[in-house]
């Protein structure tokens, strides 16, 4: 408003200017003043969090001796790394991970492109694969926590009744892992399948018109034409899940535990452990905060890994 | 670490815990309650007058408001509909925060370490790691100061002496918490199948194990135990079977001592029985999935604690009422059965704001005739007096009154207290649950599995 006034009246600009520095100024303040609330609120709920928790992770600082905190230097971290259980941790989260983040792609993609080809009633479809991922994770995993009882649940009772043996779904350390990935996947596949349905329908129908008139198959179509185009869709629907992943708790907490022996124990798990059971916060800082480094290196990993495939057709 | 309080500290002469003690006691204890006839107390706790004699001002601290934190049990679900009467003796308003039991042991050291005033009094759940972290207001002052506490009212004497020596602090002889239930662990066996079996109470591991293998169905489980890998869930039962085999989990000098060759043998028998009777997902077992089983007739022999019989014999609840036998927990290779024991503790959070109404509070919620209504609302209680009390015994059982009794007098209260009172006990326990889920669901062999463990406590016992 004020530019436009100034250009179409550039005799009386340099009556204007004062005011209107004044009135920026005042404006800016204006504008910081309605930031700070909610720019102190996120700074006090993240960057404090993490700059305590990066530096308790140079002490042994235990609750059960609050004051008595001292300088340990890289002490825990040698602790960590030096130890199995860490690495126990690690391979258990990035199994969990690349399975569930997995499966839920390749099931997402499939229903997307079901649902591109069908237009009969695939708004109400649509609308039916999203409700799982708006239940409260809690209440999704007490659930699944009765489906998957020995004795009572639905998962055993269809078993039997197809002749097979009851399993031991949470009990047994070569199921609990794959059952935690089923209730990750039932929960969040419509989380990159919605990503997916988007960008399909961002597609332009051009190319793949002329590929069809030119003789290409459907799956040729799907490699050489809708893949490509997916790709950037693709990519922020694996780092999303791929983080989300890595810092799941709920399910875990509630169906396993951990357990059985450590079979399910991530590393948000066995940090949990350490900070919240055993009150040592200096110890379970260094694991949250080399779990901070692993997302950020895999994100960053994953990102230039994505980008020279993209220049790379390009 | 700060513990000091506005009342004078004077120290209780140190009372001495003996095995001897405690066994001559429960034992009489048990021998006396079922010796003697039903002892009339109607009317006596509703009458304002029980509480009204005692010589203290109950109004001293009226109109303040305090939390009381507790988990999901028995004793909360007796003591909830009491709260009332409370408030009114006092003129104190009680806010009950309550949650389930692993919730509550991950929750609460988390908040009293934080620094918080509330809750005012609170469930104990590892008393050496409260006290360690100055969670708990020593109490040894307020039992020696006349103006809040009447001991001739309060009759210390009518409590298991073992459930009075419990919260005494060795280090330090001081008093932190009081004690609120008697639990032991105790054998449950269907009356029905062992009598169509031709069984009697089995008294020794091997026999427990043919028991349990023979009674097993593909509808009912031989026997259910807790088995989950947490210190709050298999640690209990199976330090029973340890101690029942000779072993212990910590020795007098600290050490974890579990990879002995008499624990291995009695997690291996404890393992061997889950896996070859017990129902499928048993690695997952809580005390709630035992219960939950035996209850609904699902399983021929459970092991868990004493308090089981409060809810195997409501008919509200139970499939079994009448129909279970409750026998001792025998012993292994020889060795007399030593079954594990548990007192919850009540105490107050040294940061309360109102420690006086929480130390009126914890004196009525551990006092005579508040522990007879209690015990009247399905709660057993380290009273004699509660014990005692016909309508209690009814509920309870007489045959599990007396097995629950017997068991107490039989538990070995060092072997536990140096385990679970340990300040690194929540670390010691997670690695011990771990390495016998392992072995119950067939992960690991015993002797590993306890090696390994073992090598890991010790490593924390010494940082």
């Amino acid at each position: 408003m004020d530019r436009a006034v100034a250009t179409h009246a550039p005799d009386t600009a340099h009556i204007q200017q004062a005011p209107r520095r004044s009135r920026f100024s005042s404006r800016g303040r204006f504008v910081a003043v309605m930031l700070a609330p909610a720019t102190i609120l996120l700074l006090g709920l993240t960057l404090y969090p993490f700059l305590a928790s990066f530096w308790y992770s140079f002490t042994d600082y235990s609750l059960l001796k609050p004051n008595d905190r001292d300088f340990v230097g890289l002490a825990n971290y040698v602790r960590l790394l030096s130890g199995s259980e860490f690495w126990a941790s690690f391979r258990t989260t990035a199994t969990f991970c690349a399975l569930a983040v997995g499966i839920e792609t390749l099931i997402a993609l499939g229903i997307a492109l079901l649902l591109q080809a069908e237009s009969r009633g695939s708004g109400l479809l649509r609308a039916i694969y999203m409700v799982p991922m708006a239940i409260t994770p809690v209440a999704a995993t007490f659930t699944f926590r009765l489906i998957y009882s020995p004795s009572l649940g639905v998962l055993n009772a269809f078993l039997e009744r197809i002749g097979l043996p009851p399993q031991a779904w949470l009990s047994d350390p070569r199921m609990a892992l794959p059952a935690l990935v089923l209730v990750d996947v039932w929960q969040w596949t419509p989380f990159i399948l919605l990503i997916i349905v988007g960008g399909l329908s961002v597609i332009p129908a051009e190319p793949l018109e002329a590929a069809a008139i030119d003789g290409a198959s459907g799956w040729r179509l799907f490699w050489d034409i809708t893949l490509p185009f997916l790709r950037p869709f693709l990519a922020i629907a694996v780092l999303f899940r791929f983080i989300d992943a890595f810092k799941t708790f709920d399910i875990i907490y509630v169906l396993t535990g951990g357990g059985p022996g450590t079979s399910t124990r991530t590393l948000n798990l066995f940090a949990f452990k350490q900070g919240i059971e055993f009150l040592e916060m200096g110890y379970a800082s260094s694991i949250a905060i080399l779990m901070l480094i692993v997302v950020t290196l895999a994100t960053r990993i994953f990102v230039r890994a994505t980008r020279l495939m993209t220049s790379g057709e390009s | 670490m700060d513990r000091t309080n506005d009342r004078p500290m004077q120290r209780a002469p140190r009372r001495e815990l003996t095995r001897r003690r405690l066994m001559q006691a429960t034992a009489a204890l048990g021998a006396g309650s079922l010796a003697s006839p039903f002892l009339s107390r109607s009317a006596f706790a509703q009458d304002a007058a029980d509480y009204t004699s005692a010589g203290i001002d109950w109004r001293m601290a009226e109109g303040t408001e305090i939390v009381l934190g507790a988990l999901e049990h028995p004793w909360t679900a007796a003591i909830e509909p009491l709260l009332p009467q409370f408030t009114e003796l006092t003129g104190i308003t009680v806010t009950l925060q309550k949650s389930s039991e692993t919730e509550y042991v991950t929750k609460m050291p988390v908040t009293l370490a934080g620094g918080s005033t509330t809750p005012d009094v609170f469930m104990v759940w590892s008393i050496g790691q409260a006290i360690e972290g100055g969670f708990l207001e020593p109490l040894d002052a307020y039992y020696a100061d006349p103006a809040l506490m009447d001991l001739a009212w309060y009759d210390e004497e009518d409590i298991f002496p073992g459930a009075r020596e419990f919260p005494v602090w060795p280090a330090d002889g001081q008093r932190y918490a009081v004690a609120i239930t008697a639990e032991a662990q105790t054998l449950f066996m269907r009356k029905d199948l062992f009598e169509e079996a031709g069984l009697e109470s089995p008294d020794s591991m091997d026999a427990l194990y043919d028991a349990a293998a023979l009674l097993k169905t593909d509808d009912v489980a031989g026997m259910v135990m807790r088995a989950k890998s947490t210190a709050d869930a298999v640690d209990w039962t199976a330090a029973g079977f340890i101690f029942s085999y000779g072993a212990e989990i910590i020795d007098e000098a600290g050490k974890a001592v579990f990879d002995s060759p008499e624990a291995v043998a009695a997690i291996d028998m404890y393992g061997k029985i889950l896996r070859d009777t017990g129902p499928a997902g048993i690695g997952n077992y809580h005390w709630m999935e035992s219960l939950g089983d035996f209850m609904q007739g699902k399983a021929a022999i459970a092991c868990d604690s004493s308090n089981f019989a409060l809810d195997l014999e409501n008919p509200e609840k139970s499939t079994v009422v009448g129909n279970v036998l409750y026998g001792a927990v025998p012993g292994g290779d020889g060795n007399p059965g030593s079954p594990n024991m548990w007192f919850w503790l009540f105490g107050m959070n040294s940061k309360s704001a109102n420690k006086n109404a929480g130390w009126l509070f914890t004196q009525w919620v551990t006092s005579k005739p508040t522990s007879l209504l209690a015990a009247r609302n399905r709660a057993a209680l380290p009273r004699t007096s509660a014990w005692m009390d016909e309508q209690f015994r009814e509920q309870f059982g007489e045959q599990a009154a007396d097995a629950a009794l017997a068991n107490l007098a039989a538990a070995d209260g060092s072997k536990f207290t140096r385990a679970w009172f340990n300040p690194m006990w929540p670390q010691v326990g997670d690695a011990l649950a771990i390495a016998i889920n392992q072995v119950v669901v067939g992960e690991k062999d015993a002797q590993t599995a306890l090696t390994e463990a073992a090598v890991k406590a010790n490593e924390e016992l010494a940082s």
